[in-house]
């Protein structure tokens, strides 16, 4: 009886181990591309925001649908990685060819209230002229947007000059869906081929 | 005003503000009827209010973007709130603060077998041993901690995970009514220091960058840099896995030492109460 018991639950244990082991197969499988930058897909939410661009008009998620959105956050009194992320997206703009017209940089203040849309203007067209978008708005508004993306952001701290700021540019495809991170150590050329992959693959 | 803006939770839970509310209800209730030694009541708020501070306040903030300031929220879940609340004995209490519905519910649900082989298998001493070292090791392993970072939804099985299975090894370690000898209790404590120590050490000393996420999201903290963030938090696990079994050890050895004068062997006794 005991024996018959034990059997009978070995069976049930074996064919949990075999569930389990089907499924990482089929997972296994289901993998087209092994991406070079960080994957992130289906980890962090969609593109949504509600903003006012640099043009001073107000903007939302819905007016770069279909294009591919490089997302960061930053302000234009930082003396070393903003200038140099928004130098390096300017690069990968220009290394995707053709394809350059269906990417847009958004650089989202985190000083509202030094970075006029005037200042945000002249400082990302300096960079990547008719590509990069200078993004502001409350500071609730961006606290928002920050947090959506994990992006460190204190609201009332911009007096001190002691903004802590990401480091990553979130990548996001013509869906509006968060794909992939560009960290600062990745190479222009990689970035820029991969970037070509996800808009190629995403028609 | 500015104390109260720290109260405001940085990631709502529902779950966190139900459990918690339970629990502290069913504890009140329990407190009315069956008499308890104040630092029982002690202990127990301290461990509590010690799990919700650190899961639904602004602090989640920081343990967001500090990779020390984590280690110390783990600290808290894995480590010390669990280690409170078992220490407070309060199982009497929270289980006559019980509706009957419940308990009867909670009866069937543990006679049912598949539940018991579960029990029985997870507070094993060896299994309990390596679950409580492997969640430690599981979650500080590099890819899997940089999307425990990023995905709220597995961040979020990071922290209860952590906080239940802190409650099964210390509730499991520290129970004097135990059916596992003191002996196996204190070796299973000191079973979990080596590979603690090892991890804290490892990342301790490790020249670069382990856990890029902190720098991609953006430090908390502007002052402070990646390599020292990550040699502080290092300390912590390396420090607080040797203090936390030292400390349960003791307690095993002096329950052990006065169970025979005691009356009631429910309750921990300490100094103050001789």
């Amino acid at each position: 009886m005991h024996n018959r018991l034990f059997r009978a639950r070995g069976l049930v244990f074996g064919r949990y181990i075999l569930t389990i082991a089907l499924m990482l197969l089929l997972n296994g499988c289901g993998t087209e591309k092994k991406w070079q930058l960080h994957d992130i897909t289906g980890h962090l939410p969609d593109l949504r925001f509600s903003m006012r661009s640099d043009a001073g008009q107000p903007v939302t998620d819905q007016t770069y649908r279909g294009y591919l959105v490089m997302l960061f956050f930053g302000y234009t009194s930082c003396q070393a990685e903003c200038p140099s992320t928004l130098f390096r997206l300017a690069k990968i703009v220009q290394g995707l060819g053709d394809n350059a017209k269906r990417a847009r940089i958004l650089f989202v203040t985190l000083d509202p209230g030094r970075d006029t849309p005037q200042v945000l203007h002249r400082y990302v067209t300096a960079f990547a002229a008719g590509h990069a978008i200078g993004l502001t708005g409350s500071e609730s508004e961006i606290a928002a947007l920050a947090k959506r993306y994990r992006a460190a952001f204190r609201p009332g701290k911009s007096e001190t000059n002691d903004i802590t700021h990401s480091a990553a540019v979130y990548v996001f495809d013509p869906q509006g869906h968060a794909r992939l991170l560009v960290t600062p150590d990745d190479a222009i050329a990689k970035a820029a081929n991969e970037l070509r992959h996800l808009l190629e693959t995403s028609r | 005003m500015e104390l109260l803006l720290w109260l405001v939770p940085w990631e709502p839970s529902l779950s966190v503000v139900i459990v918690t509310a339970v629990t502290a209800m069913l504890f009140v209730k329990g407190c009315l009827g069956c008499k308890l030694f104040f630092r029982q009541k002690l202990f127990f708020w301290t461990g509590l209010l010690s799990l919700y501070v650190v899961s639904h306040t602004q602090l989640d903030y920081y343990a967001e973007h500090e990779f020390f300031v984590h280690q110390l929220k783990s600290l808290v879940l894995h480590h010390l709130g669990p280690f409170f609340i078992i220490l407070a004995c309060p199982e009497k209490a929270l289980s006559s603060g019980f509706p009957i519905a419940g308990k009867r519910l909670l009866r069937m649900v543990s006679a049912w077998k598949p539940v018991q082989c579960l029990v029985n298998v997870f507070l094993h001493p060896v299994a309990a041993v390596i679950v409580f070292v492997g969640l430690i090791i599981f979650w500080l392993l590099p890819p899997i901690h940089f999307v425990a970072m990023l995905d709220w939804r597995i961040y979020r099985l990071m922290n209860w995970s952590m906080a239940v299975n802190g409650l099964m090894f210390w509730g499991l370690v520290l129970d004097s009514d135990s059916k596992w000898s003191p002996g196996s209790r204190i070796a299973m404590m000191l079973a979990v220091v080596p590979p603690q120590i090892l991890t804290g050490a490892l990342i301790f000393f490790t020249p670069h960058e382990l856990y890029p996420i902190y720098t991609l999201c953006g430090r908390a903290f502007t002052g402070v840099s990646s390599i020292t963030d990550q040699q502080i938090g290092g300390l912590i696990l390396w420090m607080n896995a040797a203090m936390m079994s030292v400390i349960g050890i003791l307690i095993v050895i002096y329950k052990e030492l006065r169970q025979p004068r005691l009356i009631l062997g429910s309750t921990l006794p300490t100094k103050n109460s001789t």
